[in-house]
């Protein structure tokens, strides 16, 4: 009897209080396994900010994770600003400028194509849509390699436009934007405006534009962080110091290092450096990642 | 409206390309026309197949583990047993922000001895005899780079499914689970099924940016002299700016862009007779 009640009539709370333990305890195991990524993907930032506080020496003497005793900041930025010949103010403004210039036209390019593509039916578009995927496939040193022959030809060769035209061409923007455009613009409404008598551009500028807001912030923020972050192209094009953005002048005293009689090696210039270039974005980053991370997601989902 | 679109695809991007095609079928003397001349010496380059090749076992096992890395936390993120997904979710994403030069420099310098006082650990408790250990000694370098790069865009693919994720039906997932299935079971079967032309699409485009590697060897070059013809790309950029062979470096790159093309294509058949949405193949097989 009291066998069979112990085993057939449970407290109908212990099974509830069971799943909740249950529950619990499967919480703690997967925020564990997500904060153990979290370290792997943190570690080398967190490592960025205690090791810009560090003198060369102490660089190589002080324990790697922690700050040392003495925090020398305030040396490192004003070395920073001042050896080299102060390059690193131009890289700063250099690839402030190359970003922002491009974002904003490489968006305005590839919006208009991108509406083209997905509201006209003339010839050749589907040849067009090839062009733009395939050139996904094209290796960056299959452009840029003749490019550099092309431009060394033209005078455009370390200019700022020399660097911003070709990122301008950016398919990926003009297919996001095809997308976009085919998902947030109904014919019906473009018709409407035909029909009201507007003309193409009016159409495009008055009815739909508004309605791919959305889209041309998350292309400008792609266009910028792709543009702050390329290291190729400019590297390729560009032979003055003062044209450099970050990244080219970052990588050039980072060659230094190792090279023997090329003076003082740069290390907390590097690391403080490496620093003031993702700050901006690690600032902004938590009110940009929606805008960005739709962005990818639209051209992967919908592209299947 | 593409006018201007295409304007620029012209100048900047066809123009090149196809001047890439000519200058590779010149001769790098004379800079006559020479026929197959810098194919055959592409051919028979080692340097540049054994570039291709390590890139093909960096990817073999880099994309493999980027892949799983990205879809697992991606569905650890969807379960309900998270606390602060939102957080995560913004930390995994961040280096997408980080340029991959930079990304590269503070990994080289993380895991150079010299600096980074924790590598010397086992070496002082006798672990490792010998040297200290040295990830970016010749032998070990190629794991730390997959481990950068990794690093890199583990979150950038996680980002990309767990947006994904949120287009599998919530009630379908909640009759599940009334079912009695497991979370993982659902995860799983049902979850990672549906997501699965995007995890083939992200597996595409890193099997390109391997086959794209530059940065990263360069930057590893300059803190720890890996050579300069570590990656094909890394060998073609060498080939026309240090030794100014151009008609070389452009046969070169058209052969890259060649087997680019081949391993996209040989991946998307593989998944084609592996997810079979038509069911021809189980049809043939029986």
């Amino acid at each position: 009897m009291s066998i069979a009640l112990r085993a057939g009539i449970r407290d109908p709370n212990s099974a509830g209080r069971r799943a909740r333990r249950t529950h619990r305890t499967k919480t703690t195991v997967a925020t564990g396994l997500a904060a153990v990524a979290a370290v792997y993907v943190l570690a080398p930032i967190y490592w960025l900010i205690v090791a810009s506080s560090k003198s060369t020496g102490q660089l190589f003497s002080s324990s790697t994770f922690l700050p040392a005793g003495h925090l020398s900041w305030v040396e490192n930025f004003r070395m920073l600003f001042s050896v080299d010949g102060g390059y690193f103010k131009y890289w700063i403004a250099n690839s402030i400028l190359y970003a922002v210039v491009t974002a904003a036209l490489a968006t305005a390019v590839s919006t208009l194509c991108g509406y083209a593509l997905a509201k006209y039916r003339f010839r050749g578009r589907r040849l067009v849509l090839a062009l733009v995927l395939g050139s996904l496939l094209v290796p960056s040193t299959a452009l840029v390699v003749p490019l550099f022959l092309l431009e060394h030809d033209s005078g455009l060769i370390n200019s700022y436009q020399g660097v911003i035209l070709p990122l301008l061409v950016y398919p990926f923007g003009v297919y996001l934007m095809s997308l976009f455009v085919a998902d947030a613009v109904p014919d019906t409404l473009v018709d409407a405006a035909r029909v009201d008598g507007a003309g193409e551009f009016t159409a495009f500028w008055k009815v739909s534009r508004p309605l791919l807001m959305p889209g041309m912030v998350t292309l400008f923020l792609l266009s910028f962080i792709g543009t702050w972050n390329n290291y190729f192209l400019p590297l390729v094009l560009l032979g003055t110091s003062t044209r450099f953005p970050i990244t080219v002048g970052l990588s050039a005293w980072a060659s230094d290092l190792n090279q023997a009689g090329a003076g003082q090696p740069l290390y907390p210039e590097v690391i403080l450096g490496s620093l003031v270039s993702v700050l901006p974005m690690l600032i902004l980053f938590p009110f940009l990642q929606k805008y960005i991370a739709r962005g990818l997601t639209f051209g992967a989902i919908v592209g299947e | 409206m593409s006018g201007p679109f295409l304007v620029l695809y012209g100048l900047f991007f066809l123009a090149p390309f196809v001047y890439s095609i000519v200058l590779s079928l010149r001769n790098p003397q004379t800079d006559a026309f020479a026929g197959l001349f810098n194919y055959r010496n592409v051919v028979g380059n080692g340097e540049f197949w054994s570039a291709i090749v390590r890139m093909a076992y960096f990817g073999v096992i880099q994309v493999t583990v980027m892949i799983a890395l990205a879809i697992g936390l991606a569905l650890l993120l969807d379960s309900p047993f998270i606390k602060g997904k939102k957080v995560f979710a913004l930390a995994y994403f961040f280096p997408y922000a980080v340029p991959g030069v930079i990304a590269a420099v503070m990994w080289g310098f993380l895991l150079q001895p010299d600096l980074d006082n924790a590598l010397k650990v086992p070496h002082a408790l006798g672990l490792t005899s010998g040297a200290a250990l040295n990830p970016l000694s010749y032998r070990f370098v190629i794991y730390a780079m997959m481990l950068i790069v990794t690093w890199e865009w583990a979150g950038y693919n996680m980002t990309i499914l767990l947006t994904s994720l949120t287009s599998v039906p919530r009630e379908v997932l909640e009759s599940g689970r009334i079912d009695g299935a497991s979370e993982l079971a659902l995860a799983w079967r049902i979850k990672l099924p549906m997501i699965r032309r995007t995890v083939a699409f992200i597996t595409v485009i890193s099997i390109i940016g391997t086959l794209q590697l530059f940065n990263e060897p360069v930057i590893l070059n300059d803190i720890a002299s890996i050579g300069s013809s570590y990656s094909p790309n890394q060998l073609i950029y060498n080939t026309a700016f240090s030794f100014g062979n151009e008609q070389l470096a452009a046969a070169q790159s058209i052969v890259l862009a060649l087997i680019t093309v081949l391993a996209t294509a040989s991946f998307y058949g593989i998944m084609r007779r592996r997810f079979d949405p038509l069911g021809l193949t189980r049809k043939g097989r029986r």
